[in-house]
């Protein structure tokens, strides 16, 4: 759909032809459906969820309204290295029933990852969603990676990288030796003691 | 201070010899002369290094005092336990390892108290950090030594993790989690920690 036969729509609205361009330039860049890509590399996956969520929604946008179909595409990256606070890969447990007489399912979250790396991100962004006809579309939208390569047209598509939810803490071999004795000793060990 | 001094060369001396016999005399002789102060009462003018000088027929044991760059003032000095000296108390988490990696031995346990001088609650909440930080991979360094040739059997799966209270193999799934109104919940971080600074609006949840 090309600008100029937009503009032969408003020939008879009373605005010269570089306004019905202009204007056909915002409906674009307001309506257009951006590609979000965020990286869940150690970060809890219940937040990485809520930011996906309102991005697939379009509640990041103000011209949101439900009927309306904004919400965007987003890509989630290195869902293989997710990190769960507290012992939730032990205790977290994800159900389900085939339906079948005998066939409830409980799994625990470390068997589910080692079996699928990207379940636990997909179902905590289904839990998320409101619970209508969209869900399905909106999930259709999310797209999920179990690690850094993506295929050529989705990251032809991407446009911004949200940053992540929480700050990954640094390793004491990431320190550089110069922070190490930049950081004042506490205590002094008596001399004799035999050190470690 | 100058007896102690002598013993101790004789101490030094007795220790290049590395015979079996006198090993228990060593060890003796390091019980007498290697009292266990705290360091808070030591008075030390200098770490010294024994020196031995050989000439014909007279020997002379010098301690030298080594030149040790003055260390800074802690804020607060008359307190007893270090973080307190350093009004560190409340201010530290699993994340701050520069502080945690000087109480803890090369294998990554904890040095005994009566060493560190900490006191009884800091010594437990460092204890708890340092363990959430082993937990979640900060100290990859300071793990204990496995016989050589040592092969685990199944390989274990890497799971990132972090504010973990609990020992990864004591815990049980929670298999029935509850109603909304009673629900199970997953501890997360530890207690001894709540009185932590909080710079964000949002309180500290334990409870997940």
């Amino acid at each position: 759909m090309d600008g100029l036969q937009v503009g032969l729509q408003f020939l008879f609205t009373g605005l010269n032809p570089l306004q019905q361009i202009l204007h056909c330039v915002l409906q674009w860049a307001t309506f257009a459906r951006s590609w979000f890509v965020i990286d869940a590399r150690m970060q809890p996956p219940g937040k990485i969820a809520t930011m996906c969520s309102v991005r697939l929604q379009g509640k990041h946008k103000p011209i949101y309204h439900a009927m309306s179909d904004c919400g965007d595409h987003v890509v989630v990256i290195n869902t293989k290295q997710i990190a769960f606070s507290g012992n939730k890969w032990e205790q977290k447990v994800y159900s389900s029933h085939s339906g079948y007489p005998g066939g409830f399912k409980q799994v625990t979250a470390a068997q589910l990852h080692h079996k699928d790396p990207k379940a636990i991100v997909k179902l905590a962004v289904y839990g998320m969603l409101p619970r209508n006809l969209h869900r399905r579309t909106m999930m259709q939208r999310l797209h999920i990676f179990a690690d850094d390569e993506l295929p050529e047209d989705i990251q032809a598509n991407l446009t911004e990288e949200l940053p992540q939810p929480r700050e990954i803490p640094r390793k004491l071999s990431e320190y550089t030796q110069e922070e190490i004795d930049a950081f004042p000793r506490l205590w002094t060990p008596p001399e004799d003691y035999k050190m470690k | 201070m100058a007896a102690r001094s002598m013993l101790r060369s004789v101490w030094t001396s007795f220790a290049g010899l590395k015979v079996g016999a006198t090993c228990p005399m060593v060890k003796v002789q390091q019980r007498i002369i290697v009292p266990q102060l705290p360091a808070l009462t030591v008075q030390s003018r200098g770490i010294r290094q024994v020196v031995e000088k050989k000439d014909n027929k007279t020997t002379t044991i010098e301690g030298q005092i080594l030149d040790v760059p003055a260390a800074p003032q802690p804020p607060n000095p008359t307190a007893k336990c270090p973080i307190y000296r350093w009004n560190l108390q409340h201010k530290y988490n699993y994340t701050d390892v520069l502080l945690l990696s000087q109480f803890i031995r090369s294998d990554g346990g904890l040095l005994p108290r009566k060493i560190t001088g900490l006191c009884l609650e800091e010594h437990r909440k460092i204890a708890i950090c340092v363990q959430m930080a082993h937990r979640a991979g900060l100290l990859p360094d300071h793990k204990p030594k496995l016989p050589e040739g040592h092969v685990p059997k199944r390989p274990k799966p890497q799971l990132n993790r972090y504010l973990t209270r609990w020992s990864i193999d004591s815990v049980k799934p929670i298999y029935k989690s509850g109603l909304k109104w009673s629900k199970r919940r997953m501890p997360v971080g530890d207690p001894a920690l709540k009185d932590n600074v909080c710079y964000s609006v949002k309180p500290l949840y334990l409870k997940h």
